[in-house]
């Protein structure tokens, strides 16, 4: 009895000792063997073009790691294994020989079917992690604006970079109690629920920059060119709806990630813009009341002298008019319209039109050209800037510079985007100068312009050829060019601007008329058949109606 | 007193056998919960890839290649294309 006493005495002390003493001792260490923080991740947006399609998701995936020294293969089994990880079989030995470490990637994000396998095999040491990949379901055509991100899903170029705070969301947390065997059984605390990263809408149009680019790469492959770039702009949203550059890249296939071909040329490299300033000199002529459209100009012989340096055309002109020296493209004629301006209405123009000033797109590595201060400008130096060379821009500037004659005097905002309304542009010069320098467009894109490959069926286009010599060092290289052509169409009532550049084309042909022309010319075909625009000139219709015998 | 006392201690012991009770039906339904989140979570994966995969087949690349090269189209150019004018006050 006194035992039983004594039994239950001991008993309720050792009770109380645990529950009211050393509670919170014991409390701490129940804590430490049962209750974990789950970490919630927080799944990264994905990127959408203007019609909710997929450019960029997430799928899952899984990566491969090992202790090393639980491993304990035979040499079939192991390169069974590195046949399946498409790696050598040295190279895994080798990540398998390090015997201090207890934790190896053996590789990263292998997808599903081929980790089933590897399963499959059961070979000791050997585990596996899910995770996630990001996939580009359009490949190669979106890669410069899309982008891509490292192993970690940390965005590393393109719009996964520029977005990428907001693509990532936020990780939350759980603090959970977990049984024996990894359940959970309850959860204590407060739970933080992850937030999940946005969706970004861009404003491309995936078919349109299909497009672009296959006319792109088949260019720059007939020409024998280096590289090229394209772009589409929406004149009345602003919108980039195609960019497009070759050579191209696959954003999924992590090994080629490097290199010159990972260059948005569009966005980050600058070029002597050329012939395709002159509509800007003219236009702003036209504005300060030099010229009329009409006025006759005489640039023969085709030549002229300017502070010891010499200005000269390709093709000597006699008279012109101020339409036709943009049309036949005269350096001379434009060169006597500019020296007419004082050099700081050239600079105050050029810069309200975007050059030397870095585009407003969220985007990494876009750059802003050059464009020196006018106070520093020398007459020949005024003189060649108003045929494009001595400054500097990339295509997509040229591209929303022209969009000031497209809107008729506005230049628009530009967005990578998709905008829900029409936006607002800046005036810059007055509606019925813009319509008279698109009129001059439209006749270097007609018989007699330099500019005649970039008509199309049935669109009326406009649009300024170029081509410069590229700059090596500190003087020009010869024989290496870069032939562009800026354009828009309809003509009369602007809906989209199209540039294209082909850098260093190969096969004799390197006049922006010759090789960037016809590019321009198919891809607004094509981007205005899609927007559903009318035809507004006339064509003559193929449409055979074949009548079919009536049978009885 | 005696029967109060039995009464308040069979109750007791029919209280903490609930409690006990109760605690394990919140832990099975927790983890039958989290089995669920899971396999919600699975699912959503799932459907994120299957969608993935059908938009990798849709590329206006791979639809081009068949179009061309299985059903023999071409482009559309405006010299084959009629266009309809909309009736007045029909269609807005």
């Amino acid at each position: 009895m006194a035992c039983l006493a004594l039994g239950f005495g001991v008993l309720a002390g050792r009770a109380a000792y645990i529950q009211v003493i050393g509670n919170d001792f014991f409390q701490k260490q129940g804590q430490v063997r049962f209750a974990r923080t789950l970490e919630m991740p927080a799944s990264r947006g994905r990127i959408l073009d203007r019609n909710g399609l997929i450019l960029a998701s997430n799928v899952p995936a899984r990566s491969i790691w090992a202790i090393p020294e639980d491993v304990d293969a035979d040499k079939p089994s192991l390169r069974k294994l590195a046949s399946l990880l498409e790696m050598s079989e040295e190279d895994l030995v080798r990540k398998l020989q390090d015997e201090d470490k207890s934790f190896v990637w053996i590789k990263r994000q292998v997808d599903e079917s081929t980790a089933k396998q590897i399963d499959a095999l059961g070979i000791k040491g050997i585990h596996q992690r899910s995770e996630y990949r990001r996939q580009y379901p359009e490949g190669e055509f979106a890669a410069h604006v899309v982008g891509f991100t490292d192993v970690e899903g940390k965005g590393i170029d393109g719009i996964e970079k520029a977005f990428d705070r907001e693509l990532s969301g936020r990780a939350g947390s759980r603090r959970v109690i977990k049984d024996r065997l990894g359940r959970v059984v309850e959860s204590v605390g407060d739970d933080v629920p992850p937030l999940d990263g946005r969706d970004i809408v861009l404003s491309l149009d995936s078919k349109t920059q299909f497009f672009a680019w296959q006319k792109l790469r088949d260019a720059v492959q007939t020409h024998g060119a280096k590289a090229g770039s394209v772009v589409v702009l929406d004149v009345a949203s602003g919108e980039v709806l195609a960019l497009a550059n070759f050579p191209s890249y696959q954003p999924g296939r992590r090994q080629n990630l490097t290199g010159e071909q990972l260059r948005n040329r569009a966005l980050t490299d600058t070029f002597e813009p050329g012939s395709t300033m002159k509509p800007f000199v003219v236009a702003l002529a036209l504005q300060k009341g030099l010229v009329r459209p009409e006025t006759l100009i005489q640039t023969a012989p085709g030549r002229l002298t300017l502070g010891g340096a010499t200005i000269t055309d390709a093709h000597p002109q006699g008279v012109l008019t101020v339409n036709e020296i943009i049309q036949k493209s005269s350096n001379v004629g434009t060169v006597k319209i500019a020296m007419q301006m004082a050099p700081r209405d050239m600079w105050e123009f050029y810069s309200q039109v975007g050059f030397g000033q870095k585009p407003q797109v969220p985007f990494p590595g876009a750059v802003g050209g050059r464009l020196r201060p006018y106070k520093t400008w020398r007459p020949i130096e005024q003189a060649t800037m108003s045929y494009g060379y001595g400054l500097s821009a990339s295509l997509f500037q040229l591209a929303r510079a022209y969009s000031v004659f497209a809107r008729d005097g506005e230049l628009m905002p530009v967005s990578l985007l998709r905008q829900a309304d029409p936006v607002a542009g800046l005036r810059v010069i007055s509606a019925q100068e813009a319509a008279a320098t698109r009129k001059m467009l439209h006749m270097a894109a007609g018989p007699g312009g330099t500019a005649q490959k970039a008509q199309t069926i049935g669109y009326s286009v406009g649009g300024k050829t170029g081509t410069a010599r590229k700059q090596e060092g500190k003087g020009y290289a010869a024989k290496k060019y870069r032939g562009f052509f800026v354009g828009m169409a309809p003509i009369e009532n602007p809906r989209i601007v199209v540039a294209v550049m082909i850098d260093e084309p190969g096969n004799g042909k390197f006049y922006g008329g010759d090789v960037a022309a016809p590019v321009f010319s198919e891809t607004v075909q094509h981007t205005l058949r899609l927007l559903g625009v009318q035809p507004d000139m006339a064509v003559k219709p193929q449409i055979v109606a074949r009548s079919v015998e009536e049978s009885f | 007193m005696t029967r109060v006392n039995v009464v308040l201690l069979l109750a007791v012991i029919a209280s903490a056998l609930y409690l006990v009770q109760v605690q394990y039906q919140s832990r099975r339904l927790i983890s039958e919960l989290e089995r669920a989140r899971a396999e919600g979570a699975r699912l959503q994966t799932k459907q994120e890839q299957l969608q993935v995969e059908r938009r990798a087949q849709a590329t206006p690349q791979r639809v081009e290649g068949l179009a061309r090269q299985q059903l023999a189209m071409r482009h559309a150019s405006p010299a084959v294309t009629q266009y309809v004018a909309a009736p007045a006050g029909g269609m807005q």
